[in-house]
């Protein structure tokens, strides 16, 4: 049973969901890596699931606006991760140092995004 | 192929707030959250559920209880920015779907940033899953009360 709230939520939620949608495709994605997954199955690991990620991966998808979500996935395509955290005021995607004053600009409404990368901000 | 890690090597990962010597848990989902609230716990994460569902998921995908009593939870989340590794223990044993349907005694939660230096995480894993074949591990393991015990014993397997 998953934990993350069910309904659409307000967008630090949102932002928190993405973060989750970002770690399943890294886990899709090394599943069907045949490097990863032959040294996992060595270790004794099964990886016979995939299908049950993929499902994961639908019902999350749809909790999330979908505007948000064309964006994910765009940002996915060009820089591989599109959500990336922000420790120290650095945008650990780009690693710029990003004003003080931004984390203090989130809403309820609104999402932050790196000023010169453009990546998803979250701030673990 | 990887570098052979030294036992000592690998007992450096674990930490003594990343213990648990008696799970309270009963089955396998409330086992996962008591072991993420540890880690929540030691690193004052608030979003603890991201790992949790991370965990989730990665059981979907198949058991990571190789049998033997023993299982290995793990994952990547962006939640995160260090390798995480726990030490965790069940008296009673929890039905956590192992593959010879034994329940398990011993966890070992290892959780890594999406990108890690040189691929610790498997490392780390890969060289776990090794030392914890031998069965006088296992047993030594069933019987530490303390880090340093943990950490002698897998220091000096």
């Amino acid at each position: 049973m998953l934990s993350l709230p069910r309904k659409m939520a307000g967008m630090e939620e949102q932002v928190k969901l993405l973060v989750a949608l970002q770690d399943l495709d890294l886990m899709i994605k090394e599943a069907n890596d045949a490097d990863t997954s032959s040294e996992m199955k060595q270790m004794g690991f099964k990886f016979d699931g995939i299908a049950e990620l993929s499902k994961a991966r639908e019902n999350l998808s749809k909790r999330i606006r979908p505007q948000l979500l064309n964006r994910y996935e765009r940002l996915a395509k060009s820089y591989g991760r599109a959500v990336v955290p922000v420790t120290g005021n650095l945008c650990l995607g780009c690693f710029v140092t990003l004003p003080t004053s931004y984390p203090s600009l989130k809403s309820k409404d609104s999402f932050l995004t790196c000023q010169n990368c453009g990546r998803i901000l979250y701030f673990p | 192929m990887r570098t052979m890690m030294k036992p000592h090597e690998l007992a450096e990962f674990f930490h003594e707030s990343l213990c648990i010597f008696d799970l309270k848990a009963v089955d396998k989902h409330t086992a996962l959250q008591e072991m993420v609230n540890c880690v929540g716990d030691r690193l004052r994460f608030k979003d603890r559920d991201l790992l949790l569902d991370m965990l989730v998921n990665r059981e979907s995908l198949g058991s990571t209880a190789i049998g033997k009593g023993v299982a290995f939870p793990h994952g990547r989340s962006l939640a995160i920015q260090e390798l995480i590794v726990l030490f965790a223990r069940s008296v009673e044993g929890i039905d956590f779907d192992a593959l010879d349907s034994k329940p398990t005694h011993l966890f070992f939660l290892i959780i890594a940033p999406p990108q890690d230096r040189d691929n610790l995480y498997l490392q780390v894993l890969g060289h776990l899953v090794e030392l914890i074949k031998t069965p006088a591990l296992r047993k030594r393991l069933m019987e530490v009360n303390t880090f340093g015990e943990l950490r002698d014993a897998l220091a000096s397997a």
